[in-house]
């Protein structure tokens, strides 16, 4: 059996074989290049059908690891196979196969409309010209853009050029589709409707490779997911999966009004607190401290606050952000 | 892959829709012919006859130059700047044909922008327009378009590598003016620059343009038909280089990293 193909003889829809990036950046006149290593050889492979996650913090790889899957990208080293594509070889093929959502108001151009958009982007990818129009009348609906489909791009909401990313990229029809970060910057609502989106597209059978920040979104939506941290892949589980790593563990979730750093420092310093994650910029703070005994440690807390008031405390269970903060921490 | 007749027909509307959507367009379609003829004018207003045709001409080819090499290439600029370079790349055409609608494009601007400079001649500051041979002005315009829509297309491919390309294809404009022949005849020009001028295909054509226009002009001296063939030959080189070029810088830029930078 071929390497990447299953018992029955389908391939998966992405193998990716030790994937190591390195950017090179040369100063004006300087001798020798500095070598950034953003991938430092990872391996994972997705099914056909499933919504996969990638999750980590900036800088970790995630947009380089989309940008090699997607062919934009060459890798200094490793392989990858989509669809049962080589990247390196197949990449025209691939492309014909795979939609890319990129995130942000970046990627559309602003001073035509959303229609002469998706048509041009239909013709790109090669749609016949008999369907283009009933394609793209068809999408401009499920993203939710009908009314405003004859507007220039430059004249939507954020949340409206983010359903319009989604339209385009299922323009030709994708079995693939990578979406990387489409709710960032979006409004609460705006970010339902791309998931629900996202739901529909699982739905319709294609596969998704998603990358994001936000924990509630991957938990809610992927069948697995995959943290990456410096490059390497720390773990790769179903959400459940991934929040058994904690499950030895709660969290104390604090609102505080006036915390300041000295506060979060004396909390860290309670015996029985493993890992102490403050959110104390913004008005609203939270300070969220991770423990096995959470029993034995919140009587202590009233102790170390010194003039911080506590608005509210309450003892959760783990979620997937405090596993993830576990495994990108360590 | 995609049916490359559809993406250049695509691309080449595309880029009529967001030349028309900005308001800007008036200044390269005529504002700026306007200006060339003027300047032209200005520089030969002691002379008459066929030398202000001549001059009326070099200023509609440089004119023609700016729209059609420069636009090419400012295209993938923009791209850049849109954030719609990657989008672009990550359809399954090569770039190249996509470059190739945005060409055909501005070199029909690029031919509006000829024809109003003669027009504005004409009507405006009552330049004589009286053409030897119409049908071979005629030819020889068409296929100096083709020319100039090579070079600019090699020239484009800069542009995909480095979003420094803008910088060195300004930096080339003005020597590739004289060197063309735009302006004065190239024999003018001393010898160690006339081997450059001859290796750029549109030296000939406009060469060929101007012996088709002016009577008695004999410019590099090889005559009419001898300009055409060897721009032809030069075309081709342009064509052959600017696909190979794509294949290149494709890979190149995919293995720097440097298609998203702006």
């Amino acid at each position: 059996m071929a390497e990447g193909e299953t018992a029955a003889g389908e391939t998966g829809a992405i193998e990716v074989v030790d994937l190591r990036r390195e950017y090179a950046t040369r100063s004006f006149l300087a001798r020798s290049a500095r070598v950034t290593v953003a991938l430092e050889g990872i391996s994972l492979s997705v099914s056909r059908g499933e919504l996969f996650g990638l999750i980590g913090p900036n800088g970790a790889g995630k947009t380089t690891t989309i940008k090699i899957l997607t062919t934009l990208l060459s890798p200094t080293s490793g392989r990858a196979r989509i669809l049962g594509l080589d990247i390196a070889r197949d990449y025209y093929a691939i492309r014909s196969r795979i939609g890319i959502v990129f995130g942000g108001e970046r990627g559309l151009y602003n001073r035509v409309t959303a229609v002469e958009n998706l048509r041009y982007f239909a013709n790109l990818y090669g749609v016949s010209p008999s369907e283009i129009e009933g394609r793209v009348a068809r999408l401009v609906k499920l993203v939710g853009l009908e009314g405003r489909e004859n507007d220039r791009v430059e004249k939507y909401s954020r949340g409206m050029k983010q359903r319009l990313h989604i339209a385009k990229a299922l323009v030709h029809d994708p079995e693939l589709v990578f979406l990387d970060e489409p709710t960032i910057g979006l409004d609460p609502g705006g970010a339902r409707d791309v998931r629900e989106m996202v739901r529909q597209m699982k739905k319709d059978g294609k596969t998704i490779f998603l990358t994001t920040h936000n924990m509630f979104e991957a938990d809610e939506l992927c069948d697995r997911i995959a943290v990456i941290s410096r490059g390497r892949i720390v773990a790769l589980d179903t959400p459940a999966g991934l929040k058994r790593l904690v499950r030895d563990i709660s969290v104390i979730e604090l609102q505080t009004y006036d915390a300041t750093s000295e506060f979060v420092e004396r909390l860290g310093r309670l015996p029985g607190v493993t890992r102490v994650v403050p959110d104390i910029e913004s008005e609203r703070q939270v300070i969220k401290v991770q423990t096995s005994a959470p029993a034995e440690v919140l009587p202590l807390i009233a102790g170390v606050a010194e003039g911080v008031r506590i608005i509210d405390k309450a003892i959760r269970e783990p979620t997937l952000e405090d596993a993830y903060l576990k495994l990108v921490e360590e | 892959m995609t049916n490359r007749r559809q993406a250049v027909k695509a691309s080449m509307y595309m880029s009529m829709k967001l030349l028309l959507a900005d308001p800007q367009w008036l200044i390269p379609v005529i504002i700026a012919p306007f200006i060339f003829t003027l300047v032209a004018l200005f520089l030969y207003r002691d002379v008459s006859g066929p030398i202000l045709l001549y001059a009326v001409l070099g200023a509609g080819l440089m004119g023609m130059w700016g729209t059609t090499v420069y636009g090419s290439g400012s295209s993938v600029t923009t791209d850049r700047w849109n954030g719609t370079m990657e989008a672009t790349l990550a359809a399954p055409i090569p770039l190249v044909w996509i470059v190739v609608g945005r060409v055909i494009w501005n070199t029909l601007i690029g031919l509006v922008n000829g024809a109003a400079i003669l027009v504005i001649g004409v009507l405006w500051f009552r330049t004589g327009f009286s053409v030897t041979d119409p049908p071979l002005f005629a030819l020889a315009t068409v296929l100096t378009f083709l020319s100039l829509s090579s070079f600019g297309l090699v020239l484009s491919t800069v542009y995909v590598l480095s979003r420094k390309g803008g910088f060195i294809s300004n930096s080339i404009e003005i020597p590739v003016y004289i060197a063309t022949g735009t302006m004065f005849p190239v024999i003018l020009l001393p010898l160690v620059v006339q081997p450059v001028s001859f290796a750029i295909g549109p030296t000939w054509g406009i060469d060929a343009i101007r012996v088709a226009a002016l009577p008695g002009y004999t410019g590099i001296g090889t005559g009419y038909w001898l300009d055409l063939l060897v721009m032809l030959a030069a075309t081709a080189c342009y064509f052959a280089l600017a696909f190979y070029l794509y294949v290149r810088v494709e890979r190149l830029a995919k293995r720097n990293g440097t298609l998203e930078e702006y």
